[in-house]
Parts: C-alpha cells; sequence; structure tokens
C-alpha cells in the first residue's frame, strides 16, 4: 500500500486544503510522546522506533479524522455533532464501544464527586 | 491535606493484605500523594479502569520480555508521571473525602470501576505474579493516553466546529487509543509470522494496517484521494 509512504507530505497537504478557519498545519510529532509510551504498553520495544512513532501517528490522524467526518455526517441529519454520533460509529466494535461507555460513564461519577467535595469544602468553609 | 492520606492509608492497608509481592503498590501510592491541580482537567480522561480489556491484553502480557534496560521503566514512570496524575477510585465514601484522592495516581493497588470482587480478584492475582518487565510494560499501558489538548485540537481542525465537548475529547482519546493497540498487536503477530525479533518497523505497521483494513475496523473513504 503506497499510502502511507507518502503519508508524511500528503497529511500536510491534507491540513492546507481543508476548509478549516483554525490554522492547524499538521506539525509533526503531535502525539509523539504519548505515543511512544502506549506503543511499550501494548507491545513494542521500551524505546520504539522513530520512523514507527510517525508512521503510527499518521495512522492514528488520518483514523481519527475519517471518524469525525463521517460522524459529521451522521450528526448533520441531526443538527450538530454529538458524542452519540461517534458511539454509533464504532457500535460494531464491541470492545471499543464497551470501553467508550466505560469512560463516559467514568467521567460522569468524577463530576458527582467533584460536585459533592465542593458542597462539602463549603460547609467546611462556613464551619470555621 | 492531612485527610486525603489517612481514607488512602485506610485504603493502602487493605491492599497491603492481599498481593505481597505486587511490586508497585506502595512506592507509588507514596510518590503520587503530592497533588497536581494543573492535571485536574485531565481528570476524566485518564480514568484507566477497564475491565473488559483485561481479558483482551492477557495473552500479551504474557509475552516473553524484551530486553529492556534498567533505566526505560523510571524513564517511563517520571515522564508518565509528569503527563498523567489522575485516577479515580470508586469506592463513593473517598470521592466525599477528598478531591485529592482522584489526583493521586491509584494505578494498580486499586481495580475500582464495576467492584467485582471476583474479577478484582482475579486481577489481583495476575498482577502479583508479573515481572518486574512485565509490570512496567502493563503500567504503559494503563497510564498511557493521547493528550486530550492536542485532540480537541485535531477535532477542531477536522470538523471547522469550535464546539467539542468534553465527552466527545475523551471518546475519542480512547478510541484512538484502542485503535494504537490493535495496530501494534497485530503488527507484532506479523512479526511472529514472519519470524523477526526487536523493535516494531514500519513495514509491519503497514501490513498491520492493511489486515485492518481487509477486516473493516479502518473507516474507508468515501472520497478517493487521487493525488497522494
Amino acid at each position: 500500500m503506497s499510502n502511507p509512504s507518502a503519508g508524511a507530505s500528503s497529511k500536510s497537504k491534507v491540513g492546507s486544503s481543508q476548509p478549516s478557519e483554525t490554522s492547524f498545519k499538521r506539525k509533526r510529532g503531535v502525539f509523539q510522546k504519548d505515543l511512544q509510551h502506549m506503543m511499550y504498553g501494548f507491545g513494542d520495544d521500551p524505546n520504539p522506533l522513530p520512523e514507527t512513532v510517525a508512521l503510527v501517528e499518521d495512522i492514528v490522524v488520518e483514523y481519527v479524522t475519517d471518524m469525525a467526518h463521517k460522524a459529521q455526517d451522521i450528526g448533520s441529519k441531526r443538527g450538530k455533532l454529538s458524542v452519540d454520533d461517534f458511539l454509533y460509529l464504532i457500535r460494531k466494535d464491541l470492545p471499543k464501544l464497551n470501553r467508550c461507555t466505560e469512560l463516559l460513564s467514568m467521567q460522569e461519577e468524577l463530576k458527582q464527586a467533584r460536585k459533592a467535595f465542593e458542597v462539602d469544602e463549603e460547609k467546611l468553609g462556613t464551619l470555621e | 491535606m492531612k485527610q486525603s492520606k489517612d481514607p488512602f492509608e485506610a485504603a493502602l492497608e487493605e491492599q497491603e493484605e492481599s498481593p505481597p509481592d505486587s511490586p508497585v503498590g506502595e512506592d507509588e501510592l507514596n510518590s503520587q500523594t503530592p497533588n497536581e491541580p494543573q492535571n485536574q482537567t485531565n481528570g476524566g480522561h485518564n480514568l484507566l479502569v477497564d475491565d473488559d480489556d483485561y481479558d483482551n491484553i492477557g495473552p500479551n502480557i504474557k509475552n516473553p520480555s524484551h530486553p529492556s534496560s534498567s533505566s526505560t521503566p523510571k524513564l517511563h514512570s517520571t515522564s508518565v508521571n509528569a503527563n498523567v496524575a489522575t485516577r479515580a477510585t470508586t469506592k463513593n465514601k473517598e470521592y466525599e473525602d477528598e478531591e485529592e484522592e482522584e489526583n493521586v495516581e491509584v494505578e494498580l493497588s486499586k481495580f475500582p470501576s464495576s467492584a467485582d470482587p471476583a474479577k478484582m480478584a482475579k486481577m489481583q492475582a495476575i498482577l502479583s505474579q508479573f515481572t518486574e518487565n512485565q509490570m512496567s510494560r502493563y503500567e504503559s499501558f494503563r497510564r498511557s493516553a493521547l493528550q486530550r489538548s492536542n485532540m480537541r485540537r485535531l477535532l477542531v481542525s477536522i470538523t471547522g466546529s469550535q464546539k467539542i465537548s468534553l465527552p466527545m475529547t475523551i471518546v475519542v482519546c480512547g478510541i484512538a487509543k484502542m485503535f494504537v493497540g490493535e495496530l501494534v498487536e497485530k503488527a507484532r503477530i506479523v512479526m511472529t509470522e514472519r519470524k523477526e525479533s526487536g523493535p516494531i518497523r514500519p513495514c509491519h505497521i503497514r501490513e498491520a494496517y492493511r489486515r485492518l483494513k481487509l477486516e473493516g475496523k479502518v473507516p474507508k473513504r468515501s472520497v478517493q484521494r487521487l493525488f497522494r
């Protein structure tokens, strides 16, 4: 597949041809540091090759881009883009779907917990 | 500040009873108690609670350890500490006690979420038998994450809309992380098929990506990219 080999240059072209108001020229290595740890965690060498990391980053950005475009297509029918559009896209992929619902519920719990904490702190403040 | 230690230490003592050989338990917790308020926004993001993924990564963890130098685990832990510092326990009493609770990297000593004692016990049993290499790899797996700010910037540039909600960023980061996992695991499979060893090379990733495409796990472009 010739795509990844031309991935480096084509990505910057795609970035500038996107009809986006923000000037996000695709910088190299946006996710590089995180990706290195992640790849090690998933089975790569403790120090992955830089070209491998760059390639994985390109692939991930392309993946996210395609997903976002598809989600936008779905969301445009409803009005605006929402989380559910992404969830709909991965509905067939069970591990991802479960993981996402888990993440969302944890985030809800955290929000509740923070709210509860703030209430407690107020009470403490008034007591003092 | 003192209050935060108490429920935590209580939990820690509770932890110490179970896996005696778990290497990370106390050191991890003690080194993480300094509060990092600036990472609070990442709170929801780095909740690495995945009971489902435990099963998926099972065979991966059992891989023969790669010859990693002793310095790299420290490299991972220090840089990852700077990167991510929040992990919440789901024991409700601790939530209400201290917000700092959430900022402490509970990592491996607690396995909240479904609060399924059977699963937790199984996980504890597995973790207690990890070698140092496996533990460091597992730690990297749990703690690593894509930066939410970068992801948000990327999403804004793709969609052209400024209104990217927080849950959306979290979800996309999670999906992307799992996708990386699929890629790397498949690349490792490709490597074993070709009987190669060492770090993963781009050719393996490309082959893995091609196979994922065939399986339909990669969204296809509806518009043909003609001039690459």
